[in-house]
């Protein structure tokens, strides 16, 4: 979809101007309140935030190799979704998980949907966490390769 | 040609977007071609309940045939399969199970297609996240072209839609932002395509203040125009809004202009209008200083079009690549990451009147170059020429 004439108020230029300017004062604000010295280098904040911008983007589980070294999914992985297990026989488990979903589920909705969505955001950061590992250790393989190449020269 | 268009919902009642853009062409299409509308009887996209007579109709020019739902969806399954899939590794069989739950669930659509398919030159699938295209486009496959309507949101990342999306005979796509998650999903490039977007009318002549007037509402406003849902990103800007506010932002107010689906904070400086008709929803979009689209997924915003189509600058969630590819190439507004962003970025649009104003005629400038009927119309018509010369 070709621009047909140069804009008179470019959106770009706009918009880095605007961005210049939170970065500075999210910077100042971070400073002041006792984050790393080397943030006091404008690039160096830049970089930082380029880096966990793009990890924070990146977090669908199926992009993220973490998980696959963590083992049992059973033993780390947060499970939002209600679940009635029963360890009883056919007939009996039958009526409690009855007596669970009808009566005890709708008295207690409050309190499965405040946890659901607590879970879900938990979820959420542990994935940008696991992806900001993965984004961080992928630069850490790439210097050190870049390291070895020049240690070859 | 005899052309079918599948979709889950149809009817002029209908306020979803994927279903609008599949009525308004379906129509425009019954100008030069034969064609049926294959849907449902459902008219509630939450439980898809029949309501609708089943069998055959006539609208507007255009054959309909509606199928009976068989089953209503099963609200907690459903949301516990969708944890399941979208947080894990799960199989192709519990990933296909996720679009049987979505529903809706219309075997005899199904029927239909497998007995009839061949009878259509072209088959055109609505929306891939549903039970009506996750099924039976494979049934037409060598016929099919497909409107993914596609969001970056978790339903994309199903491995199963690898080679689903690599099936159809042709691809319609509403931004290339679209069409290149969707390729990228198929894991090549997809052809053959076009980006079509949807057609609007233009705006109708400015209307005077008196409307806006009449409500109370004070200038400057920030306009929001929609379902006010937590889907919609409606949440996060009620919290930087106040955000601005409380920090000593621009005064400014924010008018929501639809109905609510979530509560909306009690504040001096929010206004929900609740459903406005059209004349007032005209007035608001003419005197807004800006319209905010708040949205996480998109695959195209029909309000930021319509916001653009009245002149007015869009302040977008950049988080969402279609809202920010949009911006960008009208140059028809702001975009933001973060509350300090949105605060930055609004402030510039009350501060800079003229400037504001001239994106908000960049952006209705890219809606006459792009997105008048006449040019929606003809992209698709060569589309669908081309893929039945390669069919033949």
């Amino acid at each position: 979809m070709p621009q047909s004439q140069p804009p008179v108020v470019p959106v770009d230029t706009v918009m880095a101007e605007l961005q210049d300017r939170v970065r500075n004062r999210l910077r100042a604000e971070l400073l002041q309140h006792g984050a790393s010295r080397a943030l006091e280098d404008p690039e160096v904040f830049a970089e930082v935030e380029r880096v966990l911008r793009e990890a924070a983007s990146r977090t669908s589980v199926r992009a993220l190799l973490l998980p696959e070294f963590l083992g049992d999914p059973a033993g780390w992985r947060l499970e939002p979704a209600l679940t009635y297990p029963s360890h009883r026989g056919a007939m009996a488990a039958t009526m409690i998980r009855g007596v669970k979903q009808r009566l005890l589920m709708p008295a207690l909705r409050w309190l499965f949907e405040y946890s659901h969505d607590n879970f879900v955001r938990q979820q959420r950061v542990n994935h940008a966490l696991f992806a900001c590992v993965q984004e961080l250790a992928i630069q850490n393989a790439e210097l050190r390769r870049e390291l070895g190449r020049r240690a070859d020269r | 040609m005899k052309l079918a268009c599948v979709i889950h919902r149809y009817g002029p009642d209908i306020a979803g977007g994927s279903e609008a853009h599949c009525r308004q062409l379906a129509e425009r299409l019954a100008a030069r071609h034969d064609v049926t509308v294959l849907t449902t009887r459902a008219r509630d996209y939450v439980t898809w309940a029949n309501a609708y007579p089943e069998g055959r109709s006539r609208v507007n020019g255009v054959d309909i045939i509606r199928f009976p739902v068989r089953r209503q969806r099963r609200l907690k399954a459903f949301a516990d399969l969708s944890d399941e899939v979208f947080e894990t590794r799960s199989s192709p069989e519990r990933q296909e199970a996720w679009f049987r739950e979505n529903g809706p669930d219309v075997p005899l659509l199904l029927e239909h297609l497998r007995a009839h398919g061949d009878d259509y030159d072209l088959v055109l699938f609505w929306s891939y996240r549903y039970y009506t295209s996750y099924f039976g486009l494979p049934l037409v496959a060598d016929r099919a072209v497909l409107l993914p309507t596609a969001e970056e949101d978790p339903a994309i990342g199903l491995d199963v839609l690898e080679p689903y999306f690599g099936k159809p005979a042709g691809y319609l796509f509403l931004t290339p932002e679209e069409g290149e998650l969707v390729s990228r999903r198929a894991g090549r490039r997809l052809e053959p395509a076009a980006v079509i977007g949807a057609g609007l009318d233009p705006a109708p002549p400015r209307p005077d203040r008196s409307a806006v007037d009449a409500l109370g509402i004070a200038q400057p406003f920030l306009l929001y125009v929609g379902r006010i849902d937590r889907n919609k990103g409606c949440h996060t800007l009620f919290e930087y809004f106040l955000e601005h506010l409380d920090e000593g932002g621009i005064d400014t107010t924010l008018v929501l202009a639809g109905p609510a689906k979530i509560p909306v904070p009690a504040h001096p400086r929010i206004r929900a209008l609740g459903f406005v008709d059209d004349a007032v929803r005209d007035a608001l979009l003419a005197h807004a200083r800006a319209l905010v689209v708040p949205s996480p997924y998109e695959s195209l915003s029909i309000a930021l079009l319509e916001g653009w189509n009245h002149a007015v600058p869009a302040l977008v969630n950049g988080d969402c690549r279609v809202l920010e590819g949009q911006v960008q190439r009208a140059n028809g507004g702001l975009y933001y990451r973060s509350a300090k962003e949105f605060s930055e970025a609004l402030t510039w649009l009350l501060s800079h009147e003229p400037q504001a104003r001239t994106l908000g005629l960049q952006g209705l400038a890219y809606v006459e170059r792009e997105y008048r009927w006449e040019v929606v119309m003809d992209r698709v018509e060569r589309l669908l020429a081309e893929v039945r010369t390669r069919r033949s």
